[in-house]
């Protein structure tokens, strides 16, 4: 985990160099400075040195668990980052746990009967759901139930200056997740039920199943005890890689809902070239997605004892 | 004559493909007795399994019952519900399959498997449910019984994966019991175990044992009665001497005369062509493109079984005029 951890960290600092000199950008804003405090701005923040160096600076810093002070208003970066870490859990695992529990029986019964009526609307409309743009869809959704019909926040994690969704800070919550929460799960669903619908196929029609009918087990058991435990394990390792997809997916739609995660604050520091906050968020999404793999490989073992080292 | 236990008659699955309705089993009528071993022989793709599974009432999509009687205890399985077959399945009727690899969840231990079975039908403790799958497992002669029951199937090797999966249709001691060419995947050693096992616990338990297989060696040493099928139909039923003695009908005599023999200089014969396509199989006696016997009348339509002699039917029209080499000619 460690050196995967490194490589991506390398990675991510040459290829962030290549997009451009953060300091030159004051010069967009106000395009009289002169090129004296240029150079000692520069020099202040240690971009005059060459980029090994300053890697090896980053380094050591992050590993005193230092981030650096952000480029753009000087905040220490820890305080930029910290409290966006939880609205951006909170999001990818209410996405994650609903569009498993919708995808799993939607799949099972999809499996059951394949090219059944009801399997061809689900396949399409999931389709669907892959297929388009994560921020046109929330912006059709915005336009749709906060502009138009009012029902729900466009933008934001809790209500503004007082004022409660639906009158309770837990319903404020909810009111806030559902937009971005529906698209997150729609975009997921497809890559979800056909993963599961063609695993669930195939385990279906394996000996073991008929072996178990024959038995005189029940039909409820056999598909959800039997065959969905046996489906369920590769879904696992697409849903560790999932997860990288959703935590990078997520920026859009965070913007597009103005969420007040690290996706968004992703967004904003990348057009303002905020080298130590880039960093610092690069670091925490490749910490959690490393967790949530290592997790990932620790539940299967749980599910499916072939893994087991004896 | 011991009892029927089991009765067949004009039974017709059909597999509704795309490619067209492929006849899988075309009206196919034979019965088990109480007690015996019975023989159910034939090319792969004759139906034998398909019968097996329409026994039980779980043929896999798109495959379908369509016509028939399968009388089980003087009961007709077909008016059945899925509920009341679930409780025969296992319980009165049982089936082990040719692959223990794959007939066994891979996922779970063996103490799991057995108890699902056992649960599904008795309510019992879990003490006694322990007690039961020991027994069980000592019985298909699996050793260390308490330790071996926490194991996983790819734990065990080929044989002894097929003894789980016998004492798991062994549960609760089964009237009938098709085994589905239960040693085709073991080494030959094993399959001898197997197959003295099979013997001795069918022995034990008084159960009837329908023996599918393509093996004619098989079918010698282990049964007393056979059904030959050819492309789902039912060609010939007789007693396994008489069948090997005098074989009436030509595809049974070719049967025979393809099992290699080391100890005379015979030459093995094979059988010419290929089992028909079932989707639209030769009209008449199905065998007769491949038949040296056949003449105009066995291409317009199918023969109906007659006995020959007692206890031996063929379904050709041909049998009085040809004379068939049997295994000892």
């Amino acid at each position: 985990m460690i050196p995967v951890a490194l490589g991506i960290s390398i990675v991510a600092f040459v290829t962030m160099y290549a997009a451009g000199d953060p300091i030159s950008l004051i010069r967009a804003g106000k395009p009289n400075v002169d090129q004296t405090t240029l150079n000692a701005l520069r020099a202040y923040y240690g971009l005059d040195q060459p980029v090994p160096i300053q890697y090896l600076n980053w380094l050591t810093n992050i590993l005193q668990l230092n981030f650096g002070k952000s480029l753009y208003g000087g905040q220490p970066v820890i305080y930029i980052i910290g409290p966006k870490i939880w609205p951006t859990i909170e999001l990818q695992v209410v996405s994650l746990l609903i569009a498993f529990a919708i995808s799993i029986p939607i799949a099972v019964n999809s499996a059951r009967k394949p090219y059944s009526k009801q399997d061809v609307i689900v396949t399409s409309f999931s389709l669907f759901g892959v297929s388009m743009p994560t921020f046109w869809f929330g912006l059709i959704l915005i336009i749709v139930f906060s502009f138009t019909l009012g029902w729900l926040p466009s933008a934001g994690a809790v209500g503004a200056a007082g004022f409660l969704w639906w009158g309770n800070p837990i319903l404020d919550q909810i009111a806030h997740l559902i937009l971005p929460v529906a698209v997150l799960v729609y975009v997921s669903l497809a890559q979800n039920i056909r993963l599961i619908r063609a695993n669930m196929l195939e385990i279906l029609r394996s000996d073991y199943i008929l072996a178990a009918r024959a038995s005189g087990i029940s039909e409820r058991k056999v598909v959800y005890g039997y065959a969905l435990r046996n489906a369920i394990t590769p879904a696992l390792t697409f849903l560790a890689i999932a997860l990288g997809g959703m935590i990078a997916g997520a920026p859009m739609t965070e913007y597009v809902f103005s969420w007040p995660g690290l996706g968004r604050q992703y967004v904003q520091s990348t057009l303002n070239l905020d080298f130590p906050t880039i960093m610092g968020i690069t670091m925490i999404i490749t910490v959690m997605m490393l967790i949530a793999n290592l997790i990932m490989d620790i539940l299967y073992v749980y599910i499916d004892p072939r893994v087991r080292i004896r | 004559m011991a009892e029927t236990l089991l009765k067949i008659e004009g039974l017709k699955t059909y597999f509704f493909t795309e490619a067209g309705i492929v006849k899988a089993v075309d009206n196919v009528s034979f019965d088990v007795r109480k007690g015996e071993s019975l023989g159910l022989v034939g090319e792969s793709g004759s139906g034998k399994t398909v019968t097996a599974l329409s026994v039980l009432r779980i043929v896999p999509k798109p495959g379908k019952i369509v016509e028939g009687k399968i009388e089980f205890k003087g009961e007709d399985l077909l008016e059945k519900n899925e509920t009341e077959m679930q409780a025969m399945r296992g319980r009165e009727i049982a089936i082990i399959f040719q692959d223990p690899s794959s007939s066994l969840n891979p996922i779970f231990n063996v103490e799991t498997q057995l108890r699902d079975v056992l649960l599904a039908h008795e309510k019992i403790s879990k003490e006694e449910c322990r007690k039961k799958i020991i027994d069980l497992m000592n019985l298909v002669g699996i050793p260390e019984a308490e330790i071996r029951m926490r194991e996983f199937p790819h734990q065990f090797s080929g044989g002894m994966k097929q003894r789980v999966a016998i004492a798991r249709a062994l549960a609760l001691q089964p009237t009938l019991l098709f085994a589905d060419e239960p040693t085709t995947s073991l080494d030959v050693t094993i399959q001898a175990q197997v197959l003295d096992l099979l013997e001795e616990l069918k022995k034990k338990l008084g159960m009837s044992l329908v023996m599918i297989t393509h093996d004619m060696g098989i079918i010698a040493k282990m049964t007393t009665r056979v059904v030959v099928m050819y492309a789902g139909n039912v060609c010939e039923i007789a007693k396994t001497e008489d069948l090997y003695e005098h074989p009436r009908h030509p595809y049974t005599a070719l049967l025979l005369a393809a099992v290699p023999r080391l100890d005379r200089k015979k030459k093995l014969r094979i059988i010419p062509g290929n089992i028909p396509n079932l989707i639209e199989p030769p009209s008449g006696c199905r065998f007769h493109p491949r038949c040296e016997y056949a003449t105009g009348k066995c291409a317009e339509e199918p023969p109906v079984l007659e006995e020959v002699e007692p206890e031996h039917f063929v379904a050709c029209y041909e049998w009085k005029n040809i004379s068939l080499k049997g295994e000892n000619h």
